[in-house]
């Protein structure tokens, strides 16, 4: 008997987030809880007891999780085995050759490679880049191969032959014998089915890795779980998928948090009717933007996390090491901010955890933006004395004022911050001025307007649940799937027929899992992507919804799009690289509730005195988040608290909340 | 402190110029055509201030970063400042007008307030051929400048109306894969209008003065932090040496040398004993010698200085005319431009050995290991694949060198088996480690590379231009040589022969050529357990 709740639990490295939403009424339900890395299954249930459900109350769990992220990023993985074809098995340990740091004799130029030599065996057989069969799999070499796969205690097995994006007919044959003799095995094919041979087999040697410690969760979770409830997770390409898909699959959690912030923001955009957005999640020691277009998440297939390289459909998140807890120095007349970071411990001076730098949230307590009379969460008192000593240092060898200072570290932090702006619009042909900023995270609200202002955009919104935001996207995420396949065609040389089997092909296997959970074919949405540059050219542009039907009207989006991020376009042959399909069931499914209307206005609950750059130091009002109504309007400077997070509204900005709670901040500037 | 800008005004506009840089960068990578700007290439972006001063860079390949900050202020004393207008892009490729060899072709904007010239936006791009006589442009027989190719002096080749069609014509009549390259000349000229864009809106932001102040407050900031660098070194004079494998026309190993005297926070770099010019495309330019000083002193004292024309003030650096290093206008360059810079940057670093031998790294993989394969598509279209190999690191005090990777002056990446045999009549056989190439020691040097290369066309031409072939990489303190760089061709009807590190060949149907990259160098004596005996193995690798 279904009780109507649907919840998203976000488990972070420090906290888990979780929204739990009963259909059809529309009760929400918010909690924000420790993380438990001791006991996952645990965690899951306290963090429904903190919203009163019991797991058989849940109807449909989406889970946004860091086991991956942090399992790639500790190097915690189990040992792998890798199979290659003859004269290749070296691959891994080659990579592409080049150093991590061009300046640093003393560091190692690369990691070690995830598989170790005495792990790496080679079998006879040979394709060549169309997938013609120039050598055909040699099977006492197979039958050797995985003998010795076993005799060295790998636990699971990767498969990476040349070509096998182009034909797996190799590697098929390679993974029926070997699932006989183990339980773990990635074929590269499945993994990432894309030319370069390097990228290709270290995420399948990653995939492999982590296979058996996703494996122990999701049995623990089957466990646990009651029949009676449905567990999903929340992907790293923006969606949701069945635990059966990523046992196989599991780097499809490496972002599966960072993702869901995106996808909640892109949901968002939709909501609103905001074309051009960029979400911007601001945390302790990292801040993550991603451009949205038409509510629409952008993908990027190449991003790497922890320094591997990891080929895969993923969010288009652009992160930088900057966040509340970097570090502020002068140096040589500089003042730097970051990458350096105080972390979660000590955590910036004002924590009083033993921080003796001067940090970016310490600025923002001197600033009076952070309430210094609050209790964050409940628990963490502020140390406003403590803030003030260590920018105090700063600000005298600066001849400047401490809240000078103070109003200095922002603005550097913000410079920063701008540069990953930047990247994420401007460098995709995107005119930035035109966007609206989505703010989010511990002190995405606190910096954006300053950072839309200097940014010239004119609107900033921060969302109902805004510090608990990854949750939301897990709680109204659609089922989805996407991957990326190299398809080689020129122009000149078209094959209609060629094309269409490709892009069926993916379209099939993409919503099989789909049609498994009950989804029938006609409810399905796809979306496809193609890479196309010019002959010569090593980069591809990416054309989506793309016509790949018709090849003349391909060219002109490729030529037009072209244009609008390098500023000129030629009527050369071009050529298709890659095409990227997501099915998505068509639908989001959840709506939250409006906020219910007060009519009466609302008060400020008391008055703190802040600085804003150029008006100086001021008295300003601050209101608590739950206090606003519809429509009421907030001129500046005013700030407004919640219990994890303070939204600036500096002197010119224009606040407005709308009926679902989200606030709408005017810049002042701008469009 | 720094002429009269706040130190926050000063870090928000230097971020805002390095992203103009990078900004500039990502166009031309992205939309250009050649070959060797795939992934991490060859090229770079800079902008400098109204005089011609690097300010800040792209990316940061260090065997561009001296050729940057000389390419502008040597344009302005060909072409008078009056003679520029808004909207201009000039081009250039001359080594001796702040360049390096011909296939660096540098496209410089100037960009312009009402008050006159405030900056100049510099694309440094490697074009895939620049003409001449072998496809690629690398003459490794070529006894004089003309012959390497086509000879760019400062042109303005667009104006903002648009180009100058005779120009560009002029150029594609001279260079393979003319529609290639007039692409390359697009991105290069999109790169500076996106510069221009940026730095306007820069000025806009913060005042056209603000930003000059802060401009000269970098360049004063660089300088300071590289004086105290340099203060980090004892005083005294320093020598080192290091050999070229040949002179690439048939003659023996040629010297380079140098004399490095500290003096509190200046230092000179005297390469005056350094040999003649060679008769061979190995020669360089005093912009190249630069670049290489300022590389080593970087990695070995500062690696967080901003790359800028302040970083040069404390830098005395000194060739003499008609050296290897100062050749003049009519030597051949086209491989001295990154085989050369790397026997400096090893002769700079052979000189501070007794500074600190654990701040040093054995010999590794200082050449590029190219090999360039050029031939026609089956539509009869040029094509070349330029390819770098990188090889065994050089052992440390105290870690074992890696295998297979570039070091110093530059970090192209290689170009995966799966995109040669799509791209090019190429098949790889197999790329592995080459075992037991690096040489051994306390710590092991890393190992070479191993790749075959089988021709699937009737013909192609197959360029090497690589060091390291006679005179291996070094081991330090009693550790021993990495195994030497060697290609091997071997032919359809199975003979086999060496191939010289600068030669151009032709090859047939299932020709196959071996690359077999060297290994580092070993760091300490390999038997030795207890403290390690002070051997300088300079001399071993002389010639063997």
């Amino acid at each position: 008997m279904p009780n109507g709740w649907k919840v998203g639990i976000d488990v972070g490295g420090t906290f888990t987030d979780v929204i739990a939403v009963r259909q059809p009424r529309g009760e929400v339900r918010t909690a924000k809880v420790p993380s438990r890395t001791d006991d996952r299954i645990a965690g899951l249930v306290s963090a429904l007891q903190a919203v009163g459900l019991a797991w058989p109350d849940v109807d449909d769990l989406i889970h946004g999780t860091t086991i991956i992220t942090n399992a790639i990023i500790q190097g915690d993985h189990a040992k792998v085995a890798l199979i290659a074809t003859k004269g290749f098995s070296d691959t891994l340990e080659i990579g592409r050759q080049n150093r991590r740091y061009l300046y640093r004799l003393d560091l190692p130029p690369k990691l070690q490679p995830l598989v170790p030599a005495e792990r790496r065996f080679e079998v006879t057989e040979r394709l060549d880049h169309d997938g013609r069969i120039m050598t055909a799999l040699d099977p006492d070499s197979v039958e050797d191969a995985i003998g010795r796969a076993e005799r060295s205690g790998a636990e699971a097995v990767a498969v990476s032959l040349l070509h096998s994006y182009a034909n797996s007919v190799h590697e098929q044959a390679l993974g029926e014998r070997l699932r006989s003799r183990f339980r773990f095995v990635a074929l590269s094919h499945r993994v990432n089915p894309e030319a370069r041979e390097y990228e290709r087999t270290t995420t399948t040697a990653l995939s492999a890795g982590v296979m058996p410690l996703a494996a122990a969760y999701l049995d623990d979770l089957d466990v646990a779980k009651p029949d009676s409830s449905r567990l999903h997770f929340f992907h790293s390409a923006g969606g949701m998928a069945s635990p059966h898909v990523l046992r196989d699959l599991p780097l499809g959690l490496a972002a599966s948090g960072p993702a869901a912030g995106v996808t909640a923001a892109g949901q968002l955009a939709r909501t609103l009717g905001i074309e051009r957005a960029i979400s911007f999640d601001m945390g302790g020691t990292t801040t993550d933007v991603c451009l949205i277009v038409d509510g629409k998440e952008q993908i990027t297939s190449d991003r790497s996390i922890g320094g591997r390289s990891l080929r895969q459909p993923m969010v288009a998140v652009e992160s930088i090491g900057a966040g509340g807890g970097s570090i502020a120095r002068l140096d040589h007349g500089s003042l730097t901010v970051g990458p350096e970071s105080s972390g979660a411990d000590p955590g910036p001076a004002c924590y009083a955890k033993g921080g003796e730098w001067p940090t970016v949230t310490d600025a923002n307590l001197v600033l009076g933006y952070m309430d210094a009379n609050s209790v964050i969460g409940g628990t963490l008192r502020l140390d406003t004395a403590a803030a003030r000593d260590v920018i105090a240092r700063l600000s005298s060898a600066m001849g400047m004022t401490i809240e000078g200072a103070a109003s200095g570290i922002v603005k550097v932090a913000n410079a920063a911050l701008l540069r990953a702006l930047r990247r994420v619009t401007v460098e995709r042909g995107i005119d930035g001025r035109s966007c609206t900023l989505i703010a989010f995270g511990g002190a995405g609200p606190m910096h954006a307007v300053a950072l839309a202002r200097a940014f010239s955009i004119g609107n900033v919104v921060v969302p109902t649940h805004s510090s608990m935001f990854s949750a939301l996207g897990c709680v109204g995420a659609r089922m989805s799937y996407a991957q990326q396949r190299t398809l080689r065609v020129t122009s000149e040389g078209w094959d209609a027929e060629r094309v269409g089997r490709v892009r069926q092909a993916l379209r099939t296997s993409l919503a099989a899992p789909l049609a498994a959970a009950g989804h029938d074919d006609d409810t399905l949405a796809v979306e496809e992507v193609a890479a196309i540059r010019y002959r010569g050219q090593s980069y591809a542009i990416e054309v989506t919804n793309a016509t790949l039907d018709d090849p003349e009207c391909l060219g002109r989006e490729f030529r037009d799009r072209h244009r609008a991020l390098y500023g000129f376009a030629t009527e050369e042959p071009w050529e298709l690289v890659s095409i990227r399909v997501r099915v998505s069931v068509a639908r989001a499914g959840v709506v939250c509730p409006p906020v219910a209307g007060k009519v009466e206005t609302p008060l400020p609950a008391r008055t703190s005195f802040c600085a804003f750059e150029s008006a100086g130091r001021m008295p300003t009002p601050r209101y608590d988040r739950a206090s606003l109504t519809a429509d009421s309007t907030l001129i500046g400077p005013v700030i407004v608290d919640d219990a994890w997070s303070t939204v600036v509204v500096p002197p010119g900005a224009t606040l407005t909340a709308d009926v679902d709670g989200h606030l709408h901040i005017a810049t002042g500037i701008g469009t | 402190m720094s002429a009269g800008v706040d130190p926050v005004t000063l870090e928000v506009i230097r971020h805002a110029l390095t992203a103009t840089a990078e900004e500039m960068s990502l166009v031309v990578m992205r939309s250009a055509r050649s070959p060797l700007l795939r992934e991490a290439g060859d090229l770079s972006s800079a902008l400098t201030d109204a005089d011609g001063h690097l300010v800040a860079q792209g990316r940061d390949i260090p065997m561009h970063m001296g050729v940057m900050s000389f390419t502008v202020r040597e344009f302005l004393k060909r072409v008078p400042r009056e003679r520029l207008a808004p909207g201009d892009t000039w081009f250039l490729n001359l080594p001796e007008v702040g360049g390096n060899h011909l296939p660096d072709v540098k496209a410089i904007r100037p960009i312009f307030t009402q008050d006159g010239i405030v900056a100049f936006a510099v694309s440094l791009a490697h074009w895939a051929d620049i003409g001449g006589a072998v496809p690629g442009s690398y003459v490794a027989d070529a006894t004089d400048a003309w012959q390497e190719g086509l000879r760019i002096p400062p042109f303005r080749l667009f104006t903002a109306a648009g180009p100058d069609r005779e120009k560009l014509d002029m150029i594609r009549a001279n260079v393979r894969g003319a529609d290639e390259r007039e692409g390359d000349i697009l991105a290069q000229v999109a790169a500076g209008r996106a510069a221009e864009t940026r730095v306007h809106q820069i000025m806009a932001e913060h005042g056209r003065n603000t930003v000059v102040a802060a401009i000269a407050a970098i360049n004063e900031r660089a300088e300071v932090q590289m004086r105290e660098a340099l203060a980090a070194i004892p005083d005294g004079v320093y020598t080192g040496e290091d050999w070229l494998d040949d002179d690439a026309a048939g003659g023996g190993p040629v010297a380079v040398r140098v004399r490095v005297s500290i003096a509190g926070d200046r230092a000179r770099f005297d390469f005056s004993d350094t040999d003649d010019a060679a008769r061979g495309p190995v020669n360089t330019t005093p912009f190249i010698a630069a670049a290489s000083v300022f590389y080593v002193v970087k990695a070995l004292l500062g690696p967080d200085i901003q790359p800028c024309g302040g970083c040069y003030r404390p830098l005395e650096i000194v060739t003499r005319p008609g050296s290897l290093l100062d050749p003049g206008p009519e030597s051949p360059v086209v491989g001295g431009n990154h085989e050369t810079s790397q026997r400096i940057a090893d002769a700079v670093f052979r000189a501070l050995e007794t500074t600190g031998s654990e701040r040093l790294s054995a010999g590794g993989p200082t050449t590029s290991g190219l090999v360039l394969f050029g031939g026609r598509r089956a539509d009869g279209t040029w094509t070349t694949l330029y390819e770098v190999h990188g090889g065994g690191e050089g052992a440390r005090h105290d870690r074992d060198g890696m295998p297979v990777v570039r070091v110093h002056m530059s970090n192209v990446m290689n170009t995966p088996a799966e995109v040669v045999e799509a791209e090019f009549p190429i098949r790889i056989e197999c790329q592995r480690l080459r075992r037991e190439s690096g040489g051994a020691g306390r710590h092991r040097g890393g190992e070479g590379l191993h790749r075959e290369y089988r021709v699937l066309a009737d013909d192609m031409s197959v360029t090497s231009m690589f060091e390291r072939r006679i005179v291996p990489p070094y081991g330090l303190q009693g550790g021993d040589s990495g195994a030497p760089f060697r290609v091997t061709v071997v032919r359809a009807d199975g003979s086999r022969s060496e191939m010289p590190g600068k030669a151009n060949l032709h090859l047939g149907r299932d020709d196959v050529v071996v690359v077999e990259s060297c290994g580092g160098g070993g760091y300490g004596r390999p038997e030795s357990m207890g403290p390690d005996t002070l051997v300088n193995n300079a001399d071993k690798g002389s010639v063997q």
